[in-house]
């Protein structure tokens, strides 16, 4: 075996099923991030505030337009931490 | 399914749908975001209650913050307001929200949704909060 062949045997061939198994564990979350959020990490993602539809809401209840003073109070709710 | 989530950055709250969102730039995929604009419309249409989602960052004291945040909207509504950074979640309700929506549904729907979150299913413990939230509140 010229040293060619040797190299292709003893590392090309152990480097490809490295690759393989690699891309077969990681390549999905490498493509895409179904679930980006983990529970720990920093979140960097700017906010969002997001409202149903204004035809989903029956009354006249919908949420002011922006620039309106404070309509409301709150009175009561929930927290919670995990 | 209408299929876009309408959006509104803090502190100017808009409505209407956005089709430009989801695109790679939010923490969401469209299919998320699908699955969000579902239960926040049928959880509003059902109760009559106007459900909202705040996802980011409260400035601490975070309590005082998302209560600053509904009062941007009216009596009716309910405020979910997550901040995964921070690991903190509050449900807020107003004048007339509170009616419906008693404090121990709220802490109910509250715990279904830290299980949620501490497993990192974001999507699905805002989901599940608003379908509790919407089944406690019962049809108007």
């Amino acid at each position: 075996m010229s040293i060619v062949q040797t190299l292709l045997v003893f590392v090309g061939i152990p480097a490809g099923i490295i690759a393989i198994i690699y891309v077969a564990v990681y390549g999905k979350s490498m493509v895409r991030q179904p679930n980006r959020y983990r529970p720990g990490r920093p979140w960097e993602y700017a906010a969002s505030w997001y409202v149903p539809h204004p035809d989903a809401v029956v009354d006249s209840g919908a949420p002011s337009p922006s620039g309106t003073t404070p309509s409301t109070t709150a009175v009561g709710g929930a927290s919670g931490e995990w | 399914m209408s299929g876009e989530v309408a959006k509104a950055a803090p502190n100017e709250l808009q409505h209407g749908p956005r089709a430009d969102l989801g695109r790679g730039d939010g923490p969401f995929t469209p299919r998320q975001l699908a699955r969000i604009d579902e239960a926040l419309t049928l959880s509003s249409r059902e109760t009559g209650l106007v459900f909202s989602v705040y996802v980011g960052e409260l400035k601490p004291p975070t309590r005082a913050h998302a209560e600053a945040l509904f009062e941007q909207l009216t009596d009716n509504a309910v405020l979910i307001a997550v901040s995964p950074g921070q690991r903190v979640l509050h449900i807020v309700t107003g004048p007339v929200s509170a009616k419906r929506l008693p404090n121990r549904a709220c802490a109910l729907a509250a715990l279904a949704m830290r299980a949620s979150f501490a497993n990192g299913d974001l999507t699905g413990g805002i989901v599940t909060g608003l379908r509790m939230l919407a089944d406690s509140a019962g049809s108007q």
